[in-house]
């Protein structure tokens, strides 16, 4: 095991990462911005080394000052969190050369992953069900003719070198196919100066469907079940549950096998997502994988009993997989909300210091939270503030438990999101499983919903 | 640096290396001998408490006679010491009264060296007159070494750091008195 841990990474996930060190022994370095220097973890930590101004670019991601402080402080091991450097392959690079344990797969790995088009190929080409799609850039119009007979409609058309809803046409229609192959293209090529785009099957009415998985260094796979997370706004997760109340069991030993044959394919290890989008017809569509521990573990740890952070520690430390984790079993259901510092309306973020901070409690709650009273939320970070998640015996039992514990989730001094998850799972078609990633927006306005 | 009090008690009787017991006890030490201002510096910190102009102890102390906000009050000015949260004070970290320091800090993490290597001169001692630009030390970080310059010219007054000890970014390494403007 080892003996000293850098965690690189702060608020709430730095405070996670700091538990499961201290659960195993472990020494831990906090490394801060000035905008940091009274938070929670880097109080908790064994040593604290200031590396940088607020800016994240001048101190979390700034990979010099965060190996050199590996250096001085003398770590065996760098956990990177998410988001940051956790997905930075160049950085586990860095970490490997100077002798330091990256805590999270190996760079080769981090890099496929991260290059969506690779990923996608490759996973496609190890089991997984992709996007139909082109090969690549669509040529001309009668290759777009022949693409379109394969995948069927409705399609998107999509610029190559660019997104935005620039150089992106949606067709219905063997009619309209034409036409807006030529309009994408010349949108494309005056907002990116390429015509170039390509065409993929549309999803509608999707819902986003994520499998855990976790690794040894041996080759080892397994996956710990599916998250849901259609509950998004503008492609941010808001609410995530466990499991999906669209999955059979035989859904997910279906997909689940594809999905641990297909990373055992590519050594995968530590702990990652794998991402799906499932049409109305059942449909699994793999669109990317995360290769990190991710925001919302807590609700597979609640249903699985698993603590993927203190596995990726032990895994990481050269420990087999069934020495970590046994079978997996499933029990109940868990929901999480993500209680971001914004305006519930209007998602203005709300920084400045917390007043009030009362957390609720009682049979399956968890709060995960870096935040406190007194504390500061600075400006130049993400606006999460705390996870809640509920667990239940059934799907009921959570919803009935996540409503107490938001209306008992008292915050004043910055605004948060409480309000909006009041209004959620309160929703005829939430509790009902009816939802797909479009829900968040067609949510009535609080005054509407009055 | 990297070593963190074990007390909380403790980190929240100080203030920036200030110890507020030590400050407490110079207010009275001040009221006793009807002090209008006391500076002393320490340890890299200058402390300076000076009373708000315009008052001594005698004035606030008759500003207060109608109001009967305690029995220490009622007694003769002289003998009784106002309790140290009344004296207005002001706290001044790193700057002399009469002359400005000026802190070069580190701008990296990494390891202090003072000299080129183990067995050169140190760059620069206490005293030492250093012109803008001048290297004081270096801070090895990932095995490159890094020329810590000074950016402006003058004294150097104190030096924070030992040879070979880790800092963090923002850790004060010198103070220097500035030259003053021709």
């Amino acid at each position: 095991m080892f003996r000293k841990i850098l965690i690189a990474n702060r608020g709430e996930i730095a405070l996670r990462i700091l538990s499961a060190c201290k659960e195993l022994g472990v020494k831990t370095v906090a490394v801060y911005s000035e905008a940091d220097r009274n938070s929670l973890h880097v109080r908790f930590a064994d040593e604290a080394i200031c590396i940088g101004p607020p800016r994240s670019s001048d101190s979390y991601l700034n990979i010099p000052q965060v190996i050199s402080a590996a250096e001085i402080a003398n770590v065996d091991a760098i956990h990177p969190g998410y988001g940051f450097l956790s997905e930075n392959a160049n950085f586990a690079e860095v970490c490997e050369a100077s002798h330091i344990t990256f805590i999270g797969p190996s760079p080769d790995v981090i890099r496929m992953m991260g290059e969506k088009d690779r990923a996608r190929a490759e996973m496609g080409r190890a089991g997984l069900p992709i996007i139909p799609g082109s090969p690549g850039v669509v040529a001309d119009e009668a290759m777009a003719k022949e693409v379109a007979a394969q995948i069927n409609f409705p399609l998107m058309i999509k610029a190559a070198e660019g997104g935005g809803g620039r150089g992106m046409r949606m067709v219905r229609s063997k009619r309209e196919l034409i036409r807006a192959f030529q309009t994408a293209r010349t949108e494309a090529e005056q907002a990116f100066g390429s015509p170039n785009v390509y065409m993929e099957k549309l999803i509608e009415h999707p819902r986003h469907i994520e499998f855990q998985v976790l690794g040894d260094r041996y080759g080892n796979v397994i996956h710990l079940g599916e998250r849901e997370c259609s509950i998004q706004r503008r492609h941010q997760k808001v609410l995530e549950e466990s499991p999906s109340s669209t999955l059979d069991p035989g859904d997910r030993r279906n997909i689940g096998e594809k999905v641990v044959e297909a990373l055992r394919s590519v050594r995968y290890s530590s702990a990652g997502t794998v991402e799906f989008l499932r049409d109305v017809t059942g449909e699994f569509y793999f669109i990317e994988m995360n290769a990190r521990i991710q925001v919302e573990h807590p609700v597979t740890e609640m249903v699985t009993g698993v603590d993927l952070v203190k596995s990726q520690i032990r895994l990481a430390a050269g420990a087999r997989l069934e020495e970590v984790v046994g079978s997996v079993e499933f029990r109940g259901h868990a929901i999480e909300c993500r209680i971001n510092a914004e305006d519930p309306e209007t998602f203005v973020p709300s920084a400045g210091r917390i007043t009030t901070f009362r957390v609720p409690g009682g049979p399956g709650i968890r709060v995960d939270t870096a935040a406190h009273a007194d504390a500061v939320i600075p400006p130049y970070y993400d606006s999460l503030v705390a996870k809640l998640i509920a667990h239940g015996r059934d799907r009921s039992e959570a919803i009935a438990r996540l409503h107490g514990a938001l209306d008992g989730f008292i915050v004043e001094g910055i605004k948060t999101t409480i309000p909006l998850h009041k209004r959620i799972i309160a929703d005829p078609d939430f509790v009902a499983g009816k939802f797909d990633t479009h829900f968040l927006e067609r949510l009535p306005a609080a005054a509407a919903a009055k | 640096m990297a070593r963190k009090p074990k007390s909380d008690r403790e980190s929240e009787k100080a203030i920036r290396g200030v110890d507020l017991n030590e400050v407490e006890r110079l207010l009275v030490f001040m009221q006793k001998h009807r002090l209008e201002q006391f500076e002393y510096e320490r340890d890299g910190v200058h402390i300076m408490l000076k009373k708000a102009s315009g008052h001594s102890v005698g004035d606030v102390r008759s500003a207060r006679a109608s109001e009967p906000v305690g029995n220490q009050l009622m007694e003769e000015p002289a003998s009784v010491p106002l309790p140290a949260a009344e004296l207005p004070v002001q706290f001044v970290e790193g700057k002399a009264v009469t002359d400005e320091l000026h802190l070069v800090k580190s701008p990296i993490v990494g390891t202090y060296y003072a000299a080129a290597s183990p067995d050169a001169e140190p760059f620069v001692r206490v005293k030492a007159q250093v012109e803008e630009g001048e290297v004081l030390c270096i801070i090895e970080a990932m095995k490159l070494m890094n020329e810590i310059e000074a950016d402006v010219a003058g004294e150097v007054a104190k030096i924070f750091v030992e040879n070979g000890h880790p800092v963090e970014y923002g850790q004060p390494l010198f103070a220097i008195r500035p030259d003053r403007k021709r």
